[in-house]
């Protein structure tokens, strides 16, 4: 019995000691910067995510410092102080992160959010606190679907609404009578291959294969096998990075040939994509938000400067970062006073040319402060990623229908 | 019946990998009684010393498997001394905290590769990575094709060590029997600190092979912790030759799964083997070909 | 023997009220949450180690409960427009009733095949969950709009949770059932021979173990108000993480889980918060020295540590070190 009494000891030892530690977590912040307005940024820095999350980390660095040295980071006296946090991929701890964000370190607004549900949680915290809440990347529709006047999405499309610029070609060009849709079960997956089926019934497009798959397959062989036998016109994949290059090289293996492959983001349009698919990377098109060839202005500047600063290519995560750091900036320079409600304001107010296009929040088909986005299909051409849609900002010419593996 | 082959060829030259991998983990299990989490982040690590070999000096990933061996072989006789062994010798009221200890082991190695190297995905590209043959309607890839070799004849050396030399005949006695084998002279935690580092050493093997044609980031280990898993039951434990049956049987259902159900089912076809066979035959393979022979 | 049991309750109640007055001294809604979630894990810890620590059968699957907890109170957001809090009602239920065909299949194992048929159990669920889109909602998992957002009042439903958890395992634990679960623990074909039937009483641990790991679901459902089926019923973030906590804290012990819970959660928001990019690898690091050197958890270790200080300390000169330490 003694040894419970001991055991009763050590929690109340060990509860104050928790309680120390916990006390002790927030003042690290507290004190440092009582005259700076801090901007939270939400990011995988570890955990499976933490690519995506470290590039996305280093382009709000550099944008911060070329807005520096524009002057555009102390606003009357006061200077705007990045503050980031690690979510490790996952959504508790993106929850913990945003609780220390606003109560601890007091933040201005909140941004970051890469998984759509850590950026899921992000934002609902975010709406309860009433604290302004910009997305990067996360793509879940329903993030600006709730009705939720504190979270803005400008940087990064509804994933039912990536393939915009695709149906456009779709209608003009290839003209597909059956299409074959593979996705992998995530969010964003499956809320892309609903939207694509639905369109694909507005316009009576046949659907003859629909499979989606547990990301990380070694072998997809036997799904792309059953595929190859209701030969499709055109097939439609969303897939994680690796994925993307698995799918193509065995594609390639089992000699299935449509007339056009095209991505659904995300996998397809990674330098990691062209470096594992090899040669059978060529004439794979994808959807995308962004590409270093797009005409707008400072996007070409922003894959040069980010290439050299951080000897690695950005892909369109690092442009939506970067782009939201301007939004964010531009917005907490217009904003009248810096309460929440202010900076609310003045993020719905945007209206700024970024490296991502236009961003302005608006409210439209039952989003809320969600940009229109801009789409783009691209495709591999010699070893290059072209814009080949829409006509106006095209690169070079589309290829299609493509070319059998075997004619190669 | 063209897809029925395909399928069938597939699952084999799969199953026949990840057999090597579980290989290592049947060994541990088997001498050690222990469930190794960190198995998966093992053959990670064996990944990326062949990574790094076919990286900076350019060394093909087959040779490359071998420094990966070696190097494995001594982590995993470290890991085994001055960690695990430590939690042999001391009472406590769960064994099932060495379990633990390979979590913790795990988390240290995924993240420390991930300092290293960071969550870039990589691969390594090889002249012959695409390369495939054409067989009567059936494709079938030439590095899958030499994996399976290369790990069919590595466990074939495996038997012969296992059968035919001192050292092996001690690692079976003391899988079967530890105390007996105690008795009998056998330096026992010698012994399971070897079979570690060749469980390790296998792991790497089984990972290097794939790497040709898969890709690699630090957390692919939990792939492989679970087949391997489901493997070892399957094969029943400690069973080399099981081990193969197993990995056979597990290739060649995901592989129906994927085809005739669908991909996103694949992992459950496995899991719901994997049960069956821990409910209605808890020895595994090894256990049915026992009663058959008596 | 009495007064000191009369002693142990006293001091229950002073950790309680200690518990209960917490909210008013620290006012800030971060350190609310990092206590919330202590609780939670607690909640979860306490109750696997009904299953896994008195009685030995270590489970890797008790993400399924906690998921199909999280998950009642959501679908019934989700398809009937009810409050997530009927789910606190539902959740534990449900948890429950899965428990039961669960236990039928798993309790023929024993201990390694046991902890794998229970991790098989954990990744079919995960993969169901995923794969039955029209019901669960798959992989974009369930959103819901909180109604109450007070920190306070998470804090004390939390709070409740917890000690009627604790109450009632302590309850089963020190009445002639925690006899039989332990004796199934030590030896089960000792226990066995002597006539309890133990499948029976493996069943009567695991199923309020499954009832609160489901309440704990659905209480997480209702605070952190988005869940799918990677994050609750993830292998290594619940079914491996709440074997640490309990490991950690002290297997087989009333405290324990709790205390690991405590540690467990505020060290690794610690560690998040001030480590960068290395905090997970630092946290792995101490993982493995806990268990090394601590085999038996925090208060197994301090257990023995006081062993320790008793022997050394009546051979000594000074030997009052001991008495100190009694009292």
């Amino acid at each position: 019995m003694r040894r419970s009494k001991w055991q009763l000891a050590m929690a109340c030892l060990l509860s104050v000691c928790l309680l120390v530690t916990v006390t002790g977590c927030g003042d690290t912040g507290t004190d440092a910067g009582k005259d700076a307005i801090k901007l939270g940024v939400i990011l995988p820095l570890t955990g499976s995510e933490a690519m995506f999350g470290t590039m996305e980390k280093n382009a709000f660095e550099m944008a911060y410092e070329e807005l520096k040295a524009a002057g555009k980071t102390t606003i009357n006296g006061k200077e705007i102080k990045l503050v980031f946090e690690d979510d490790q991929g996952r959504q508790d701890v993106a929850k913990s992160a945003t609780e220390k964000l606003v109560n601890q370190d007091k933040v201005a607004l909140l941004s970051g959010g890469y998984s759509s549900a850590c950026t899921n949680v992000i934002a609902g915290s975010a709406q309860t606190m009433n604290i302004p809440f910009v997305a990067v990347t996360g793509s879940a529709d329903d993030i600006t679907k709730k009705g939720w006047q504190w979270v803005f999405r400008g940087t990064a499309a509804p994933a039912s609404k990536y393939t915009g610029a695709l149906w456009d070609m779709m209608d003009n060009v290839i003209k597909s009578k059956t299409v074959a849709i593979i996705y992998e079960n995530t969010d964003f997956g499956t809320s892309s291959a609903k939207g694509f089926r639905q369109e694909c019934q507005k316009r009576g497009i046949q659907v003859v294969f629909d499979q989606h798959y547990e990301s990380g397959a070694i072998d997809f062989k036997p799904m792309l096998a059953n595929l190859k036998n209701t030969s499709p016109d055109l097939v439609f994949a969303v897939s994680y990075v690796m994925d993307a290059a698995m799918i193509v090289k065995q594609m390639k293996e089992i000699d299935f040939n449509s007339k056009f492959f095209v991505g659904g983001g995300a996998g397809y349009t990674m330098p990691e994509f062209k470096e594992n698919a090899g040669d059978a990377s060529e004439f794979v098109a994808s959807t995308t938000l962004w590409v270093p060839g797009v005409t707008w202005p400072g996007a070409g500047d922003f894959f040069k400067k980010y290439t050299d600063k951080y000897t690695k290519e950005p892909d369109y995560h690092g442009a939506q970062a970067y782009a939201t750091a301007y939004v964010l900036i531009d917005a907490l320079n217009r904003a009248g006073d810096l309460s929440p409600a202010g900076i609310q304001k003045a993020l719905k107010e945007t209206d700024l040319m970024t490296v991502m296009g236009p961003i302005k929040f608006e409210d439209w088909e039952g989003y809320t402060n969600q940009t229109k986005p801009s789409t783009y299909v691209v495709q591999w051409q010699k070893g290059k990623l072209e814009v080949v849609w829409p006509e106006k900002v095209k690169s070079a010419a589309h290829v299609y229908p493509v070319p059998n593996w075997k004619e190669r | 019946m063209e897809l029925l082959s395909q399928t069938i060829i597939c699952g084999i030259l799969l199953g026949g990998m990840y057999a090597l991998i579980a290989i290592g983990m049947t060994l541990i299990m088997g001498v050690m009684n222990i469930v190794n989490l960190a198995h998966g982040a093992l053959v990670m690590v064996g990944m990326y010393v062949t990574y790094v070999c076919a990286q900076e000096f350019g060394v093909d990933p087959y040779l490359g498997m071998f420094v990966a061996m070696l190097v494995l072989f001594f982590l995993g006789c470290l890991i085994q001394k001055f960690m695990i062994n430590r939690l042999v010798e001391v009472e406590s009221i769960l064994p099932e905290n060495q379990v633990l200890l390979t979590v913790g082991i795990m988390l240290v190695l995924t993240e420390g590769i991930r300092l290293i190297f960071k969550s870039d995905y990589r691969s390594v590209v090889t002249s012959y990575s695409s390369d495939t043959l054409y067989f009567s309607g059936m494709a079938i890839s030439v590095p899958m094709l030499t994996g399976f070799f290369i790990a069919m004849l590595f466990t074939f050396l495996l038997h012969l060590f296992l059968t035919r030399t001192d050292l092996g005949k001690s690692i079976r006695a003391t899988a079967q029997d530890r105390d007996a084998a105690v008795y009998m002279g056998i330096n026992a935690s010698k012994i399971t600190m070897i079979t570690f580092g060749l469980g390790a050493a296998l792991a790497a093997a089984g990972g290097s092979l794939l790497l040709p044609l898969f890709y690699l980031w630090p957390d692919i280990g939990h792939l492989f912790t679970a087949k391997s898993f489901i493997i070892t039951i399957l094969g029943g434990l400690g069973s080399t030759g099981g081990a193969i049956v197993g990995g056979l049987i597990l290739g060649i259902a995901e592989s129906l799964g994927a085809t005739y159900i669908s991909m996103g089912y694949k992992d459950v076809v496995g899991l719901v083997i994997f049960l069956l066979v821990l409910l209605f035959l808890p020895g595994g393979v090894r256990s049915l070909v026992k009663r058959w022979q008596a | 023997m009495n007064k000191i049991k009369k002693l142990n309750w006293l001091f229950a109640l002073l950790v309680l009220l200690a518990a209960i007055a917490v909210p008013w001294v620290i006012k800030a809604p971060y350190h609310l949450h990092i206590l919330i979630l202590v609780m939670v894990w607690a909640t979860i810890g306490t109750a696997w180690n009904l299953l896994g620590g008195y009685t030995g059968q270590v489970s890797f699957g008790h993400a399924a409960f906690f998921g199909v907890g999280a998950y009642a109170a959501g679908l019934l957001n989700l398809h009937y427009g009810l409050s997530p809090w009927w789910g606190m009602a539902l959740g534990p239920v449900v948890a429950a009733l899965a428990a039961l065909p669960i236990g039928l299949i798993c309790f023929r194992l024993r201990g390694p095949y046991f902890a794998l048929a229970m991790l098989a159990l954990g990744e079919i669920f995960r993969l169901m969950f995923t794969n039955l889109t029209e019901f669960t909602n798959g992989a974009k998992g369930v959103l819901i709009m909180p109604e109450i957002t007070s920190k306070m009042f998470f804090y004390y439903v939390g709070l409740t949770v917890l000690v009627v958890t604790l109450l009632v395992t302590y309850l089963i634990v020190h009445s002639k059932i925690g006899y039989y679960l332990v004796s199934i623990r030590e030896d089960q074909d000792a226990a066995t021979s002597l006539g309890i039937p133990t499948t029976f009483y493996k069943n009567v641990a695991l199923l309020p173990s499954a009832f609160f790991t489901g309440l704990a679901g659905a209480f997480y459902m209702n605070y952190v108000a988005f869940i799918d089926p990677n994050i609750v019923f993830n292998l290594s973030n619940v079914s491996v993480m709440v074997i640490l906590v309990v490991m950690m804290g002290g297997v087989a012990t009333t405290w324990g889980p709790t205390i690991g819970a405590g540690i467990y959660i505020a060290l690794g928001e610690y560690f998040r918060a001030t480590l960068g990019s290395a905090n997970v690898l630092v946290f792995g690091i101490l993982v493995c020295l806990i268990i090394m050197f601590m085999p038996n958890g925090i208060i197994g270790g301090l257990e023995t540590l006081k062993q320790k200080f008793f022997r050394s300390g009546t051979g000594l000169p000074g030997g009052g070190n001991g008495e100190v330490l009694r009292s």
